[in-house]
């Protein structure tokens, strides 16, 4: 027991459960992602995605989901806040000159940007999920008699202020990424010198590409491609 | 050339320091950094004043004593270089350098420019020994070790233990140091009998230390004198969790 405690409070098992509970949110990004683009196949699809969502295995499925999200959530903000403070005892006051080599502003930046989007996912969790704010858009009822998830998104996204926190919101999420994902595999254990750039690489695409795949939604409506 | 040196000056361990500027004139492109210290030395000296405390030992490149950070990058702005291996030629006439010490709180400041680097020493120690036979030397080809691997274990065994990776981490974590010492010994068969207990006593020994947690920035790979690869630290990550967890 005494060394399991041992393992858990050292910096690199905790970097592992940073690493392994951070693939488990991108995860969970991804299909958020997927559901997302269902808006651009039709108001149909994405309301009847939504019901199956919520009644899959008896309705069983989403709750279990809730519950991986939620402790990768608190395990991952716990050690991201852990570490922190951490580094920060240990650097020792920092130099008169800094000449950063290697580390970007999205590394350096991590608490900061994963504290950012924490705020926001409280504040689209209340909007989209629980309804508690924006009540307005949370009631619509399809012609099926299914709970209009296209509209209420549509109706929200024609908000300018909605629109620019979601935006700004997505951005951030793509800044940590592009280091999140990198980081990820070295934590993991996976570096070759052969494949490592194009992790790297790989891992800046993604991260571009899930910004625009998120931001490309209120856009369509903004523009009126989705109505 | 002529130069503008900012210097770290702090009498002794826990002291409050401060930068403080000092002119040098004619310094040759030929010499060392550390030999262009000498010079300031021998000025302060002759003036009565207290010299700047730096390590030093084989200027060749290879023992790991020296190290400052030069301009906010541990040992100054060549790749593959300590300081004692700088030289002035990199430097501009009229150039205005800073000087520091190595920073991080496992690494206290003893003297201006010198710090107490045995927290090294105490990991290293954690490793414990390897199991071989005593007595006459081994047949040279009594344990077969393929290329890559030797090839491996001389690329980590370059760590001259300077402290350069923890200096340019902005989170001063020492985890190239300790994953260049396991993985010289892990590369090898002789290095195999202990490997777990080694892993996981290093790291918690790393930790006791005070020094901070990997965030993969990679400024120690630039930064390491000896080019010494990220790659042991991903190896270290993998062999912590699953021999500590096993």
């Amino acid at each position: 027991m005494r060394r399991l405690i041992e393992v858990w409070r050292s910096t690199v098992f905790q970097k592992w459960v940073m690493a392994i509970t951070g693939v488990m949110l991108g995860g969970f990004l991804l299909a958020h992602l997927a559901g997302n683009l269902l808006i651009f196949v039709g108001a149909d699809d994405m309301n009847a995605y939504a019901v199956e969502l919520r009644e899959l295995l008896h309705g069983s499925a989403i709750w279990v989901m809730r519950a991986v999200l939620v402790i990768s959530l608190v395990l991952h903000v716990r050690a991201g806040i852990v570490l922190a403070q951490r580094n920060r005892t240990a650097s020792g006051g920092r130099y008169a000159v800094t000449s950063y080599q290697r580390s970007t502003l999205a590394s350096r930046s991590m608490l900061l940007t994963g504290l950012l989007i924490l705020s926001y996912v409280l504040y689209h969790l209340a909007h989209f999920t629980f309804g508690a704010i924006h009540t307005e858009y949370y009631h619509y009822i399809d012609s099926m008699g299914r709970h209009d998830v296209y509209r209420m998104v549509v109706e929200s996204f024609r908000q300018p202020v909605i629109t620019i926190l979601y935006v700004v919101a997505v951005i951030v999420t793509g800044f940590h990424l592009q280091h999140a994902i990198a980081s990820a595999f070295q934590t993991l254990g996976i570096n070759h010198p052969r494949y490592s750039p194009s992790i790297k690489m790989g891992g800046t695409l993604l991260s571009i590409l899930i910004v625009i795949g998120f931001i490309s939604v209120p856009m369509a409506i903004i523009f009126g491609l989705v109505q | 050339m002529n130069l503008r040196l900012h210097i770290w000056r702090q009498k002794e361990p826990g002291a409050q320091g401060m930068l403080k500027a000092y002119d040098v004139a004619d310094v040759s492109e030929h010499m060392s950094f550390l030999e262009m210290l000498d010079v300031l030395n021998e000025r302060l000296l002759e003036n009565g004043e207290d010299p700047v405390a730096f390590e030093h030992d084989c200027r060749e490149g290879i023992c790991g004593t020296c190290g400052m950070v030069i301009n906010g990058r541990p040992h100054g702005p060549e790749p593959k270089t300590t300081v004692c291996q700088l030289h002035m030629r990199s430097f501009h006439d009229g150039d205005s350098i800073t000087i520091e010490p190595w920073r991080a709180s496992a690494f206290p400041v003893v003297k201006d420019l010198v710090v107490d680097r045995s927290a090294f020493d105490r990991i290293v120690q954690k490793g414990g020994y390897i199991s071989v036979n005593t007595g006459n030397a081994p047949d040279g080809n009594a344990i077969p070790v393929p290329k890559v691997n030797a090839d491996l274990a001389m690329d980590a065994a370059s760590c001259i233990g300077c402290g350069a990776c923890v200096a340019a981490c902005p989170n001063a974590s020492a985890m190239l140091f300790t994953a260049a010492k396991i993985g010289h010994l892990h590369a090898l068969p002789q290095g195999h009998a202990e490997k777990g207990a080694r892993v996981y006593n290093m790291v918690l020994a790393m930790d006791d230390e005070g020094f901070g947690a990997c965030t993969n920035h990679l400024e120690c790979e630039a930064a390491c004198p000896k080019g010494i690869s990220s790659l042991f630290i991903a190896k270290l990550n993998t062999e912590f969790v699953i021999t500590s967890l096993l």
